[in-house]
């Protein structure tokens, strides 16, 4: 027998992203790219299935033993941290050391702060103002690990909450601000290592996670390099060609790449519809011309949701139901307004001659980057052949949300908006984007104004019911979302559907297509 | 001398400053509000976040205070971006590498290039030769160079597979950093050797008829001794100085254009990326690191030129 | 053959060109240099045919409203996501993973083909040229006649007046130009100024015309300083003449050459800048065609439908390329004997736009 070879280093997968996290650090982030890394690192009290399909976006316990028990009418969360949990460097974890973790996502702060911490656990306002040094609503007991948690009303999606990665346990007494090239060290089968700005990051395989043994969170295979580059047909070419292992399921794959993808690799190629997102123009019911039930009919009549997936390289599930499918609520029912994916112009026209609002000057807000740009325009002269008098009006990608989110100063009559799942339950989509008891004068998010007294009322009463009984209200959601489509607040051209593509190096059968995450780094296995 | 030196460096140091507050006045006028704590807050935000917001990165108080904070920040190296909160100048050092290898490739590259066609050209004037170069160096001028770079991308990259589409690799994989670099470097040098190689045609074909060229070959010196000696050392003086403050530009991040087609992810895309997420405090280094690096170099040129040729310190 | 013992053609003893020399005997008396340029200019027929190249690209996009109407029937901004037929074959114009059509090469039809949106890609390029050469033209205009007024006014009063002005010139000049023409792009596009919004060509204009005005501003400046100096100017200061009245009528005549040598280059400057802007985001904003917009859209769906990069990129540089040839016989015509002017103040024009 000769001498035994050296050991190999563990091979690395490689990945090629589109665009840079915001941040690895979770008290700040508030990104999907961002998130897709920190939820293994940061795991929360409660987290997510390692799952596709629609049992991924089922909760497990995290590092708490079970799930939250809710009492007191719903505003009440108790629950008991794992015994013997450490985190990446090895310091044990206690249970005031969530206490920390949810002051800091409020002091950095923290971009979902303001809608699911402040406004939500009791003394996290006069925490978040300075009045008081902690947040009253939470105590722990470090003996025996128990957390309970006090809300300000009850709030159904509590325990999504509790699973976002900023709210992913570290030690109490980092530093309390952003910490962008060595973010603090968390509970997870990963960790960020060699966080180059802009350019690159590894997420390598957390050596103490094992024995953790933490069940339904997997540990996963091999380590991982990440590169940002912004030439996306490069990286689509650079999978092709097995010179790197993953593509951002987050970039748009060059249609006239897709052939090539197709005959030499469709066998590592999925395009699949996470069901999580809506890509919708708003119609500001509060301005004219859509003030008027006919005319926002008329739009959504003749839309034709093809040609919108044709600029989006055949991307788009033409739709028009504003709950996406991977929400329970998305209805079953025929749309209201003819099949998606055709555009009754004609019947669209007559609908414009009959509100009155033909020849209404109409400005459409659209950001600058592709393929939103190119559908806005088409949205423009769309909207211009039916009969108003339509203007396309390009903003910064950096500064358009805001901007159309000045309601007071602008009332922005139509523009582009999409929305990305935080969690499975509607009250993220209704709850922000268009309960009337939402609207801001700066900072808005719904963006049409909404103010539907009746669909007010429904999301305040459906919002309070938790995530793990959504199932007895599914149907009272879905006769809502109904309503909301008859009603035509919202002109939904589709659901994205994003390319899952890999080198030929990763075993294709073991991928997971995480519906919140994407994809789920503990899937990748190399052959 | 000295006199001469300490007032370049005073208005190098003014210089400095008024571009850095132009940069901040513009921003302050760019951005909603004034200030960046909603852009900061993101989607979702509410009064509360940017109230906090504004208190910590201190936008309530008076601009010129937030300006001197703003300026101390950045030479203490305590700068941090808007966006991801990195530290500005371990951004900038992130990109350095890409960006100085692409100034330096291309710089010799250009140089050499533009030495000798520029060379050829006067040797060669009139006739056709110097058309032809005369010529390339045109259409090298009147390029844009996305537009030659998405070219040599599509024919010699997707098309042929000669060259990698994008991207940068660190130097310690050197086959490949040079793989990725030579279509950058073409494309950079386009431009510059058009330019330069006319300049230097024109100062050779003036240098010929001075009077020391003429005193040299009544000298007897051969025609190849009255070229190198004379001619060529004469006649790029001005070149080298040019290169100089084009080099210095291309480091601070000057070929924006050139980087953004080929995704080389280094101080020019940084600059151009600062702007679009409006993150001051990133573009005020950047810009002032590039003014002063030309500032630097244009100052040391004078020193060095008024150092050999008094007649120009007494202006 | 050698520097040393050139060709006839180019050089003699008396270190005139033969040509001028030659030219010099020619010439009587009242000929004005503005003729003696136009003779000059005569000869250069490379030159000449350039300026008639540009003069028909030119021509060619003011006549976009009539390829519009009459022969293509279709406006720049007129999206179709239908079909026509192309020899005889039903096509898509926009691909169900959507790659638009290549150019047909039908008159009139789709003839170089598709964008994204399913905009005829020949209408538009002639759209385009109209936009980007009326940026181009707006911009010169504004740095020739800024640029002119800051170097008069520095040049002749000197003193503070050129001090504050120089120092400000300085300030812009040390920005890099792309740079600053995206900040003040940007800064236009997401707040404006007063009427000026990003959404107008009016704005892009102005930014570009204003980052080049220290470039023609410190050669003028540097000429009228000279010309301050001479006899003409005492003659007119002592003859009581105003200073607005000399500025205009002695020194602005003597910098004229400079300045119409300048614009052909500034033009050139102009259009390309525009493109690198609009490429950067910063510049014209859809749905405006431009030259720079077809572009960069073209570059962003690489490797489909290439044409659709050659097409306005070709059109762009064969554009610039004409301006530039025609205003280096201008320049050889009006001077022959100019040196590029090489000093510390001026730098040279390959960091204006890369």
């Amino acid at each position: 027998m000769g001498p035994r070879p050296p050991a190999r280093r563990s091979p690395r997968s490689r990945w090629c992203r589109g665009t840079y996290p915001q941040s690895l650090d979770p008290g700040l982030d508030y990104t999907t790219q961002g998130a897709e890394v920190n939820w293994l690192v940061y795991t929360g009290l409660t987290t997510y299935a390692h799952k596709s399909g629609a049992a991924g976006g089922g909760l497990i316990p995290g590092l708490g033993t079970a799930l939250p028990v809710i009492s007191n009418g719903g505003k009440t969360y108790t629950i008991t941290l794992r015994k013997g949990l450490v985190f990446s460097n090895g310091k044990p974890v206690v249970a005031s050391d969530f206490t920390y973790t949810v002051e800091r996502s409020l002091k950095i702060p923290w971009g979902g702060s303001g809608e699911f911490i402040e406004p939500v656990i009791a003394g996290a306002t006069a925490y978040a103002k300075g009045t008081a040094k902690t947040i009253s609503g939470i105590t722990t007991d470090n003996a025996t690990g128990k957390i309970v948690i006090h809300l300000t009303a009850a709030y159904g999606p509590f325990d999504n909450v509790l699973a976002f990665p900023s709210l992913g346990l570290i030690p109490a007494g980092f530093p309390m601000t952003v910490q962008a090239t060595s973010p603090p060290p968390g509970v997870g089968p990963y960790k960020v290592t060699d966080i180059v700005a802009n350019q690159s990051y590894d997420v390598v395989k957390n050596p103490l996670w094992a024995k953790e043994a933490i069940p339904g969170i997997p540990s996963g295979y091999d380590d991982v390099d990440v590169k940002v580059s912004s030439n996306i047909s490069a990286n689509t070419l650079a999978v092709l060609n097995n010179s790197a292992d993953v593509f951002d399921w987050a970039d748009t794959i060059p249609g006239s790449l897709l052939g090539q993808i197709q005959s030499q690799a469709a066998s590592r190629y999925h395009l699949i519809n996470l069901g999580g997102s809506t890509y919708y123009v708003f119609l500001n019911a509060s301005e004219k011309p859509f003030n008027n039930q006919l005319a926002r009919e008329a739009v959504v009549t003749g839309l034709d949701e093809d040609a919108m997936s044709r600029i989006g390289s055949g991307t788009l599930q033409p739709a028009c139901y504003f709950l996406p499918p991977a929400v329970p609520g998305h209805p079953t029912a025929p749309c209201p307004y003819g099949t998606p994916g055709t555009g009754n112009l004609a019947k669209a026209k007559a609908l414009v001659k009959q509100s009155g609002m033909a020849g209404q000057p109409v400005t459409v807000w659209s950001e600058t980057r592709a393929p939103r740009q190119q559908w806005m325009t088409y949205y423009t002269s769309y909207l211009t052949s039916i009969g108003f008098k339509a203007t396309q009006k390009v903003i910064a990608d950096a500064t358009y949300f805001t901007t159309i989110g000045e309601s007071k100063s602008l009332h922005p009559q139509t523009g582009f908006a999409d929305w990305n799942q935080d969690f499975p339950n509607p009250v993220d989509f209704y709850g922000v984007l268009l309960d009337g008891n939402s609207i801001l004068p700066t900072d808005n998010e719904n963006f049409g104004q909404t103010n539907d007294p009746h669909l007010n009322s429904v999301v305040t009463k459906l919002g309070a019911t938790p995530t793990t009984q959504l199932s007895s209200v599914v149907s009272q959601w879905q006769a809502l979302d109904e309503y909301t489509a008859k009603k035509a607040y919202v002109a939904v051209f589709g659901y994205q559907k994003f390319p899952f593509f890999t080198s030929d190096r990763i075993i294709q059968s073991k991928l997971v297509y995480q519906p919140i995450y994407g994809w789920d780094f503990t899937s990748f296995d190399l052959k | 001398m000295a006199r001469f030196v300490v007032r370049r460096l005073l208005v190098m140091v003014a210089m400095l400053f008024a571009i850095s507050l132009v940069t901040f006045l513009l921003f302050i006028v760019a951005l909603p509000n004034g200030n960046p704590a909603a852009l900061i807050a993101g989607r979702l935000a509410n009064p509360a976040e940017v109230h906090l917001i504004t208190v910590r990165y201190g936008f309530n108080k008076p601009i010129w205070v937030q300006y001197i904070k703003t300026i101390a920040n950045i030479f203490g190296g305590t700068a941090y971006s808007y966006q991801s909160y990195f530290n500005v100048d371990a951004e900038i050092e992130a990109g350095l590498p890409a960006t100085i290898s692409l100034a330096l490739g291309a710089g010799v590259i250009w140089l050499l290039t533009s030495i000798l066609f520029g060379t050829l050209a006067a040797i060669r004037a009139g006739r056709y030769t110097d058309r032809v170069l005369t010529v390339l160096s045109m259409i090298g001028v009147s390029m844009p160079p996305f537009f030659f770079g998405a070219i040599l991308i599509y024919y010699a990259g997707y098309k042929l597979g000669l060259i990698p589409l994008s991207g940068y690799v660190n130097i310690t994989n050197p086959a490949q950093w040079l793989w990725h670099l030579i279509a950058p470097w073409i494309t950079l040098s386009i431009l510059f050797v058009g330019i330069y190689s006319r300049i230097l045609r024109s100062t050779i074909l003036d240098t010929v008829n001075e009077d020391f060229v003429r005193t040299a070959k009544a000298k007897g010196l051969s025609q190849g001794q009255v070229l190198r000696r004379h001619i060529l050392r004469n006649s790029l003086v001005p070149i080298i100085s040019l290169w100089g403050l084009d080099l210095a530009q291309v480091i601070g991040g000057g070929a924006i254009l050139t980087e953004s087609v080929y995704s080389l992810h280094g101080v020019g895309y940084l600059a151009y990326q600062s702007v679009s997420h409006l993150d001051t405090v990133t573009l005020m280094s950047i810009v002032m690191l590039t003014a002063l690096a030309v500032v630097v170099l244009g100052a040391l040129t004078e020193i060095f030129y008024a150092f050999l040729d008094p007649r120009i310190r007494l202006q | 053959m050698s520097l040393i013992d050139p060709a006839p053609a180019q050089l003699t003893d008396g270190g005139l060109p033969a040509e001028l020399i030659a030219e010099a005997a020619e010439v009587g008396p009242g000929v004005g240099p503005y003729q003696l340029a136009w003779r000059r200019m005569k000869r250069n027929r490379v030159s000449l045919a350039f300026g008639v190249l540009f003069l028909l690209i030119v021509l060619l996009c003011l006549l976009a409203p009539v390829y519009s109407h009459d022969i293509a029937h279709i406006g720049p901004d007129a999206e179709n996501y239908g079909t026509i037929k192309v020899g005889g074959k039903t096509e898509n114009i926009v691909s169900l993973i959507g790659i638009p059509i290549g150019p047909t090469w039908e008159l009139g039809h789709y003839f170089l083909g598709a964008d994204e949106n399913g905009r005829d890609v020949a209408v538009r390029l002639l759209y385009g040229g109209r936009n980007s050469l009326e940026i181009g033209a707006v911009a010169t205009l504004i740095t020739m006649v800024l640029a002119t007024i800051c170097g008069l006014l520095a040049g002749y009063f000197r003193g503070l007046t050129d001090g504050i002005i120089s120092r400000v010139l300085d300030v812009i000049w040390a920005y890099p130009a792309v740079l600053l023409g995206i900040v003040l792009g940007t800064v236009l596009e997401v707040h404006g100024l007063g009427p000026f919004h990003g959404t107008t060509l009016l704005s892009t204009a102005l930014v570009i015309g204003f980052v080049y005005i220290p470039y023609v501003a410190k050669p003028i400046r540097a000429q009228v300083l000279a010309l301050r100096e001479r006899e003409f100017v005492d003659a007119a200061r002592q003859q009581g003449l105003a200073h607005v009245r000399i500025m205009v009528s002695e020194i602005l005549p003597n910098v004229a050459s400079t300045i119409i040598v300048f614009i052909p280059l500034m033009l050139a400057n102009a259009i390309l800048t525009e493109a690198g802007l609009t490429y950067l985001g910063a510049g014209v904003q859809p749905p405006n065609p431009s030259w720079g917009t077809m572009i960069s859209q073209g570059i962003n769906n690489i490797p489909a439908a290439f044409s659709n990069v050659l097409v306005p990129g070709i059109m762009l540089v064969l554009a610039v390329l004409s301006i530039n040839v025609f205003g280096d016989g201008l320049r050889d015509a009006l001077d022959p004997r100019a040196k590029i002017r090489l000093g510390k103040d001026t730098a040279s024009v390959g960091e204006l736009s890369h």
